[in-house]
């Protein structure tokens, strides 16, 4: 037995979290993104349960646990893979991710039964629902419907068919569930800190994906001058202000724009599925190997008393 | 575009016509706000359909009806838009929004494309 199958995980989703996102941007990003979202997450959780592995190991070597469930504690001692310090660092790290992931997953929760309610109040009930504002603003509440929330104020703005591709942009957010692509990411990385850079590669994704969508049904030039009448929207008029620096991603949906729809890649995709794929091929071989390292603790406790 | 869309994005894009014109439109004058290519019969459907919703509203003008967007409690609504951005970060991220903030770089690369754009336009 050995402790590499413990620690591949571990590698592996760091890994994931350092490459997947500039592999994703290089393919289709309805293809790209929910390879992100749903591989960051399978990733996240594998790396936690070979923690959870490695702290179960050490927690079974109290010598009293050991007893009651009827294992040797010294055969245990004498067959984990794990070194010394491990254990105890495991088990704090599991106590760490469990609370950390029912407060992201608790969070989302809360947001989504948020965003149901504002989509039932919406004034009007069809699908789009204006509000009379000056603000340049167009918003994707999920919901049961989904509802689409534009001001009077972005629409006066745009031309026909920029209109259109804000309207098919929405609709393509609600239409394949963005809100949970970026709820995995945020687990993920409630997970797993490894993963940091996946909730905003998915956001990205997510932007992409419906861009991608609208400009199907339009031109690509159409969406790009939506976006940028909508930008311009965002600068306070005559103002050289520039706002808030976080998280602004224009520029590169613009650039995405201005080129040809990215296209299929047979390895990108290989490559994005494998990391995740190997995650789980390496938790099942350890929980084999912890299973087998249990039994020959049995049977350890078993001749001991004999 | 093709003709083959769904009932519900065809009404979002009247509705968003009547919205951006600010002045009642007719039949006629939502088939070219529009911009499509919806037959006169089909707009007329989407505007009935809108109004028994009681999304728009209309009057005689001459021959066909005149409609407008009815802005009931519109102003609840754009309160309540700004209460859930206002949430912040964690509680907002679910609301898909078209554009969130501007980072510089975005900001170099627009006003890049709107100097290009109006070099286009003066030629």
């Amino acid at each position: 037995m050995t402790g590499l199958w413990l620690y591949l995980p571990l590698l592996l989703s760091g890994f994931f979290g350092g490459v997947a996102p500039a592999i994703s941007r290089r393919l289709p990003p309805h293809v790209g993104t929910p390879l992100l979202s749903v591989g960051g997450l399978l990733a996240a959780l594998g790396a936690a349960t070979s923690l959870a592995l490695v702290a179960f190991d050490f927690l079974a070597q109290t010598p009293g646990l050991a007893q009651q469930a009827g294992w040797s504690d010294d055969a245990l001692r004498q067959h984990d893979p794990i070194t010394e310090p491990i254990g105890p660092l495991a088990l704090l790290a599991v106590l760490a991710i469990v609370a950390r992931v029912a407060r992201a997953a608790t969070g989302r929760v809360l947001a989504v039964h948020d965003a149901h309610r504002l989509a039932a109040v919406l004034p009007g009930s069809a699908e789009l629902s204006v509000v009379a504002s000056g603000e340049t603003q167009a918003l994707a509440v999920p919901g049961r419907p989904g509802r689409i929330v534009v001001t009077t104020g972005l629409l006066r703005r745009l031309d026909p068919g920029e209109r259109r591709a804000l309207l098919a942009h929405e609709r393509a957010h609600l239409a394949h569930r963005h809100h949970l692509h970026q709820a995995a990411a945020r687990i993920a990385v409630a997970a797993n800190p490894l993963l940091r850079s996946l909730p905003a590669a998915v956001a990205l994704g997510c932007e992409r994906w419906a861009d991608e969508d609208a400009a199907r049904s339009g031109r690509r030039e159409t969406v790009a001058a939506a976006l940028v009448t909508a930008a311009q929207g965002l600068r306070p008029a005559g103002s050289s202000v520039l706002l808030a620096a976080a998280g602004g991603d224009v520029a590169a949906r613009l650039s995405a724009l201005r080129s040809p729809a990215p296209r299929m890649s047979v390895w990108r995709l290989a490559v994005l599925a494998a990391i995740p794929a190997a995650v789980v091929i390496a938790v099942a071989v350890a929980m084999h190997d912890t299973e087998r390292l249990f039994e020959l603790a049995q049977r350890a406790y078993r001749a001991g008393r004999r | 575009m093709t003709g083959r869309r769904a009932k519900g994005s065809l009404e979002s894009e009247v509705l968003a016509a009547l919205w951006a014109a600010g002045r009642p439109l007719t039949p006629a004058e939502v088939m070219i706000a529009v911009d499509s290519d919806l037959a006169y019969t089909t707009v007329q459907t989407i505007l009935t359909r809108l109004h028994v919703k009681g999304a728009v509203e209309r009057a005689r003008t001459g021959r066909a009806h005149a409609y407008t967007p009815v802005l009931d409690d519109a102003g609840l609504a754009a309160e309540r838009m700004r209460g859930v951005l206002d949430k912040g970060g964690d509680r907002a991220a679910v609301l898909a929004r078209f554009l969130g903030s501007l980072s510089a770089e975005d900001e170099a690369t627009l006003t890049e494309l709107l100097e290009s754009h109006r070099d286009r336009g003066s030629q």
